[in-house]
C-alpha cells in the first residue's frame, strides 16, 4: 500500500506539471469573444492605420475618436501620437505614416518627427 | 504413519516479499492522468493564461463590426482589393465574407449610425465594396449610394407658339380656329436639380459646452461667410428657418440650432441646397469618458 502510494503521488505531481505544460504552454486556452482592447498591438496597430484611412477621406476627427475607442486605451490621442512616431521610427510604409500623421494632426498631436510627412490639406469649407 | 510435528515450510507470504521494483505502475498511471487532468483544467478553466495576442477573428461580435468597418474605411481610401480580402479572411468567416459586408451593412443602416456624414460614408464605402463583387444588402435600398441617380425624364406639354398666319384676302376659317391651339409634346430630359449650394461637410462635435447643436456656416467659394442667407430645419411635425450673421461673433455666416436629444433633423437652403441627410442628436462620450450629445457643424458651399 505506502509503495502504491508513493508511485501515485510522485506520478501525479508528474502529471500535474505535465498538464499545466500542455495548458499554458503547448496548447493554451483560445478566446473567443473578446473585446477590442485585447487585440495584439499589430493588429491596434493595423486597426489604427485603417481609422486613419478613413479619416482622411471624411475629415471627421469626433468620427475616428470613436471607433478608436473600442480599443480602449486610456488616451486616444496619445495613443495615435505613439503609433504614428513608432511607424516613422520604424520606417514603416510612407502611405501610412501620412495617413496616421495627418490623423495625429487632426487631434492636435503634431509633433516634430511627424513634420515632414505632413501633407497639406485644404482649409475647411473651402 | 505419524502425522508430521510440523506443517512443510511453505511460507504464504513469500511471492510477495519477492524483490520487485519499487514502483506501483498502477499508481503511476493514475497519478499521471490525474494529474494532467487536474493540471490541465486548471489551465483552462481555473487560471487560463492571460488574454493578450488576440486576433482579430477572436473579436466579439461588436468589435468584429467596428473592424470590418474599418476595413472597408481603408478599401474606400486605397481601393486595395486584395488587401481588403485579405483582411476579411483573416477574420475566418463563417460563410461568405462578401455578404457578411453586406450584411453588417445593413445592420448599421437600420441603426443610428447613419446619422453622421462619418458613419453614413462608411455604410457607403461597404456599399460600394460588396456592389462590385455582385452582393446585395438591405442598405441598398435605405440608403442612397454615392453613383449618379439616373436622368429623370420629366414629360412636358408645351402649348407651341404657332405664328398667327398672315392675313390673307381670303381667310379660311379653319386656319384662324387651329391657330395656336395643337399642343405639341416635348420629352425633355432633366439633370438632376440644379442648386446654388452644396453641402460641404458635416462634421460631427461632442462637446460639453454646446450640447446638440446644429452649427450652419454658408460661405461663399473662398470660404467667406455670406450673411442673410435662410436656413431651414426640418424635423418630424415641424420647422423652423433662420438667417445666418445674427451672430457676427461667430462669423458672418453662422447661425446655429438648438436640438431635441433623439431627434432626427435635415438641414437645407430652402430653393437653393438639397437637404443633408438625417441628423440625429444621438449620445457621444467626450474625451473625459462623460457623454454628451452630439452636434453637427453644416457647411453650405456656393457651388462654382
Amino acid at each position: 500500500m505506502v509503495r502504491f502510494l508513493v508511485s501515485f503521488f510522485v506520478a501525479l505531481l508528474i502529471g500535474v506539471g505535465i498538464g499545466l505544460y500542455l495548458g499554458w504552454v503547448q496548447f493554451p486556452a483560445q478566446f473567443t469573444n473578446s473585446d477590442a482592447r485585447a487585440l495584439a498591438p499589430q493588429y491596434k496597430d493595423e486597426y489604427t492605420v485603417m481609422i486613419a484611412a478613413g479619416y482622411a477621406d471624411d475629415n471627421d476627427i469626433n468620427g475616428a475618436v470613436e471607433r478608436l475607442r473600442i480599443l480602449e486605451v486610456e488616451n486616444v490621442p496619445a495613443f495615435v501620437q505613439e503609433v504614428t512616431e513608432r511607424y516613422i521610427t520604424n520606417s514603416r510604409g510612407v502611405d501610412e505614416i501620412q495617413l496616421l500623421v495627418a490623423l495625429a494632426e487632426g487631434m492636435g498631436r503634431l509633433t516634430p518627427i511627424m513634420e515632414p510627412y505632413r501633407q497639406i490639406r485644404p482649409a475647411e469649407g473651402t | 504413519m505419524s502425522r508430521p510435528n510440523t506443517l512443510p515450510k511453505v511460507d504464504i507470504a513469500e511471492r510477495y516479499r519477492r524483490p520487485r521494483g519499487g514502483i506501483s505502475w498502477f499508481g503511476v498511471i493514475l497519478g499521471v492522468l490525474l494529474g494532467a487532468a487536474g493540471g490541465f483544467a486548471y489551465t483552462w478553466f481555473v487560471n487560463p493564461v492571460v488574454e493578450f495576442d488576440t486576433q482579430p477573428w477572436q473579436l466579439n461580435d461588436s468589435a468584429r463590426q467596428q473592424y470590418i468597418v474599418a476595413i472597408m474605411l481603408e478599401y474606400d481610401h486605397t481601393r486595395d482589393l486584395d488587401t481588403a480580402i485579405e483582411r476579411l479572411t483573416a477574420l475566418r468567416p463563417q460563410s461568405d465574407p462578401i455578404q457578411e459586408v453586406a450584411d453588417i451593412a445593413c445592420a448599421l443602416a437600420t441603426s443610428g449610425y447613419t446619422s453622421t456624414s462619418s458613419g453614413l460614408r462608411a455604410v457607403r464605402a461597404m456599399m460600394t465594396f460588396y456592389r462590385l463583387q455582385e452582393r446585395t444588402g438591405c442598405a441598398d435600398e435605405l440608403i442612397l449610394s454615392n453613383s449618379v441617380a439616373p436622368t429623370a425624364v420629366v414629360v412636358i406639354e408645351l402649348p407651341t407658339p404657332t405664328l398667327t398666319p398672315p392675313v390673307t384676302k381670303t381667310p379660311t376659317v379653319e386656319a384662324v380656329a387651329l391657330a395656336g391651339a395643337t399642343p405639341t409634346l416635348f420629352v425633355v430630359p432633366t439633370a438632376p436639380a440644379q442648386s446654388d449650394f452644396e453641402v460641404a461637410n458635416i462634421p460631427t462635435v461632442c462637446s460639453q459646452e454646446n450640447p446638440a447643436v446644429i452649427e450652419v456656416n454658408v460661405v461663399d467659394f473662398n470660404g467667406q461667410g455670406i450673411p442673410g442667407q435662410i436656413v431651414r430645419v426640418r424635423w418630424d411635425g415641424g420647422e423652423s428657418r433662420f438667417a445666418t450673421g445674427l451672430k457676427p461673433e461667430r462669423g458672418a455666416g453662422y447661425a446655429d440650432f438648438q436640438m431635441e436629444p433623439g431627434m432626427s433633423y435635415i438641414v437645407d437652403m430652402p430653393g437653393l441646397s438639397d437637404p443633408t441627410q438625417p441628423l440625429t442628436a444621438t449620445s457621444c462620450a467626450l474625451e473625459s469618458g462623460d457623454r454628451s450629445i452630439i452636434g453637427y457643424r453644416v457647411i453650405f458651399r456656393t457651388l462654382g
